[in-house]
């Protein structure tokens, strides 16, 4: 990241030389001076999309956050296998949410097409079957849109998933698996990803509790939850509440290899990403960890109810300086919060 | 010599030629015949196991006719009106069942008649004849009361007013007969003799089109199987196409030389009648089963069927020779999985109208059913009113909730400060809730524990993970167990 932009230059200047020597230079970048005439990060980033992902112009999901996007050179790709990892099956929920909501996003380009989600016995059992309910409610999938499939063994659930990835008629394939296991080397993922590219779908890969390890997926993201934003209500941040998804992703493996750690927030109305920006908002989410906000109201606290009982207010009036509780001077008051934040649902 | 034990007596049940010589009979007693024959060998009756092979038998003899009953313990039904002409005659088809019996190890009596009394009578009395028709009366009047398939009680009393043969019985005038001896008797009669009609009731439902494959040389190899199954696949279509149908139940049946029947039966999602696509779903389901076939010294017989059927819409094509499906394609996908992996493979979710978030979604077998048919509208009372705000459910959910340990709550009735779940310790950094949900009572008794109410609280951890809890029961509740604690699920 650190990269001042005559380096980077030189490093653009040092790729576009071996593509040319290895004769796979894109068609659009066949005039060079359009490229070399300014540090356009985009047009150069191109040089990096090579074979058939080059030929489609939408061969890529865009996430919808621009500073992932650009390290992404332009998204995820969207006929490949793709990686998610979570370092513990804990962490198992932020993983699966993560898939789901690139999931949704990508049935809002193929809408009607169903989604297959293959695991293991042992991973639904260790981590959870996925509950069509919360999938409905959280990432906007109906019912008659999953599909799921549990395998006793690896291998099944392997065969099941390389059947599926060359289906054109399924909008996404979710592969779960847990740990490292043997079979699932560079040679099994290379031909999921193969078929992922001969059919045109995404195949999500999402492995719990596992280490990095050298397979063919063009792209490894690791995802862990991240704390939850308080929910937004027309006088505020609500104190003490859980808002929407929150997911810390660090990107392990991309075209670009441009490192990075990114706070993703999903937002399941609009279904869509925004990211957790600017400094000052995540220092909150750090303050806020460390000195928890009470846990229920105030007046559960037990120190001083009789204190605090006038003088709480679950929604103090807009812009009072006067209704201030105590946890209410943690959160920036409404004017102080900045404008790109993200759309307030009213108000 | 096989015994078998009758009102605390070893008796013998069945005994071969080999003792027949030393002049033992059957229901003789064990005792008695040692007596005789101290070196006898004797093995104790397995009823259960000779049900099972006379089972495989009929299997077996399935290759003769579809409609193949058992007849008590030791005898097979086979009803082979229509058939004998692809064996070539009466005479030919009952002498290869006979060799081929004998051949496997089995000494075989058949009779073959117009009813099946006679046939019964013929196979066990005569041996081996063909009894034409009309000629029922003539081969029953010399024959014992035995052969009638009356009971021994009948027989006994039979016998004891002078009628000894079958003739007798038949001469004798009907009125007094049906009066003393019951209307068994005359109906066992007049069957055996086809002035009443007896049905046999096969043991294995007939399917409605079935083709076959005699082979000259036995098969072993899966491949080959597959290609034959594509092969009678392709005239199956011809069949279906005449009927307008496609097939939804397919079975394989695999005759080995030796006798053995493997029968491997496929659902399909949708009507199906391409040969290509039987062939596939045929080929998953020999890899699932390539350990359990044991194809020996080949199968000399292939039968394809098809036991149930379904309309088949036809499907206009486009100019490029192909349709545009993906319904299909999923139907299939499903379906060669499911072959492969078993039944509950595939599944896909149904909303359920309930609170308890375990019964709210009900998950079914893959099939296009329900995609089709919208459900019939209630009237509007009966409708949950929709809520504007449903409340927020985890995205996976624990097949069993599991317990968790809380040593403290910060008020009785509120969410826990921390809980230790699968030995890890968690802080609980924010909560929401409680959502209460209230069992159902019309289904559970009030005194089951599953029944008790559940407080749900929405909490996130130190690191940010979410997670769904709850509580089972209320404090102070009149059974005095104390709550406990749940994990049920995880959010994103």
């Amino acid at each position: 990241m650190a990269m001042t932009a005559v380096a980077r230059e030189t490093v653009f200047a040092l790729r576009r030389q071996i593509a040319k020597i290895e004769g796979t230079l894109p068609e659009r970048l066949a005039a060079p001076a359009a490229a070399t005439s300014d540090a356009d990060v985009n047009t150069d980033l191109t040089i990096v999309r090579r074979g058939i992902a080059a030929a489609l112009p939408d061969a890529f999901l865009p996430i919808g956050v621009e500073r992932l996007d650009v390290a992404l050179s332009g998204g995820l790709p969207k006929a490949a296998l793709s990686e998610i990892h979570g370092t513990q099956t804990r962490d198992a929920g932020a993983v699966a949410g993560f898939a789901l909501s690139l999931t949704s996003l990508i049935l809002k380009q193929t809408p009607g097409l169903p989604v297959l989600w293959i695991g293991t016995t042992e991973i639904f059992r260790e981590a959870g079957f996925p509950y069509a309910r919360g999938l409905h409610g959280s990432f906007g999938i109906g019912p008659e849109q999953l599909l799921f499939s549990e395998a006793p063994r690896l291998v099944d659930a392997l065969w099941v998933a390389e059947e599926a990835a060359r289906m054109t008629a399924l909008a996404a394939v979710i592969l779960e698996i847990r740990g490292n296991p043997q079979r699932l080397d560079l040679t099994a993922t290379r031909r999921l990803h193969a078929r992922a590219q001969g059919a045109g779908r995404p195949v999500f890969l999402l492995r719990q509790a596992a280490e990095p390890e050298p397979t063919a997926a063009p792209v490894r993201l690791i995802v862990a939850s991240a704390p939850a934003a308080p929910r937004d209500t027309i006088a505020g941040p609500l104190a003490g509440s859980i808002g929407r998804p929150a997911f810390t992703l660090t990107i392990g493996k991309s075209r670009t290899a441009l490192p990075g750690q990114f706070t993703l927030e999903w937002n399941p109305d609009e279904r869509a990403f925004d990211e957790r920006a600017g400094d000052e908002r995540r220092g909150e989410g750090r303050q806020r960890a460390k000195n928890p906000v009470p846990v229920v109201s105030l007046s559960g606290r037990g120190k001083d109810p009789a204190a605090a009982s006038g003088a709480v207010l679950a929604f103090p009036a807009v812009g009072s300086p006067a209704a201030i509780s105590p946890t209410a001077r943690d959160q920036p008051s409404r004017p102080q919060r900045a404008a790109h934040l993200g759309p307030r649902r009213a108000g | 010599m096989i015994s078998h034990r009758d009102r605390n007596a070893q008796r013998i049940s069945a005994l071969d030629e080999r003792a027949e010589v030393l002049h033992l009979k059957r229901d003789m007693g064990i005792a008695d015949a040692r007596a005789m024959h101290p070196s006898i060998d004797v093995v104790e009756a397995d009823p259960e196991a000779d049900r099972r092979l006379l089972e495989g038998l009929a299997d077996w003899c399935d290759r003769y006719t579809p409609l193949v009953a058992l007849d008590e313990a030791d005898g097979l039904f086979l009803d082979v009106t229509g058939c004998t002409h692809l064996f070539g005659g009466e005479r030919a088809m009952l002498d290869d069942i006979l060799s081929r019996f004998f051949h496997q190890g089995f000494d075989v009596r058949a009779g073959l008649a117009a009813t099946p009394g006679a046939a019964w009578a013929a196979a066990r009395f005569c041996g081996d004849r063909i009894v034409e028709g009309g000629e029922e009366e003539a081969l029953l009047a010399p024959l014992p009361l035995a052969a009638l398939r009356i009971e021994l009680s009948t027989r006994a009393s039979l016998e004891s007013v002078g009628l000894r043969t079958a003739g007798a019985v038949m001469a004798a005038p009907r009125a007094p007969l049906a009066r003393r001896f019951g209307a068994l008797l005359l109906l066992r009669l007049d069957q055996a003799l086809g002035r009443l009609d007896e049905a046999v009731s096969p043991r294995l439902p007939v399917a409605p089109l079935s083709v076959e494959r005699h082979l000259a040389e036995p098969v072993t190899l899966t491949e080959d199987i597959e290609r034959l199954v594509g092969m009678l696949a392709a005239t199956l279509k011809t069949d279906l196409e005449r009927r307008g149908e496609g097939a939804r139940t397919l079975a394989l049946l695999l005759f080995r030389v030796d006798g053995a029947v493997s029968r491997i039966a496929i659902g399909t999602s949708r009507p199906m009648r391409e040969p290509r696509l039987i062939q596939r779903l045929f080929h998953e389901r020999l890899a699932a089963l390539e350990q359990d076939i044991d194809a020996g010294y080949g199968f000399d017989l292939v039968r394809l069927s098809v036991l149930t059927s379904a309309a088949f819409d036809m499907q206009q094509a486009d100019l490029t020779g192909e349709t545009i499906d993906d319904g299909a394609d999923i139907a299939l996908f499903a379906d060669r999985i499911r072959a492969r992996l078993g039944e509950g493979a595939v599944l896909q979710p149904v909303m359920v109208e309930s609170h308890l978030p375990e019964r709210a979604v009900a998950m079914i077998p893959f099939t296009e059913a329900p995609r089709r048919i919208t459900p019939p509208k209630k009237p509007d009372r009966l409708q949950a009113p929709k809520t504007i705000f449903p409340p927020e459910r985890p995205i996976r959910l624990f097949r069993s909730p599991e317990p968790i340990d809380v040593p403290a709550t910060e008020m009785p009735e509120g969410p826990p400060l921390n809980f230790r779940w699968r030995r890890a310790l968690y802080r609980v950094t924010r909560a929401e809730g409680p959502e209460r949900i209230a069992a159902e009572w019309w289904r559970e008794a009030p005194s089951d524990e599953a029944a008790s109410t559940r407080d749900y609280f929405r909490i996130e951890d130190a690191d940010g993970r979410r997670y769904w809890l709850y509580r089972q029961g209320l404090y102070g509740g009149a059974s005095q167990v104390p709550p406990r604690w749940f994990l049920h699920g995880v959010f994103a």
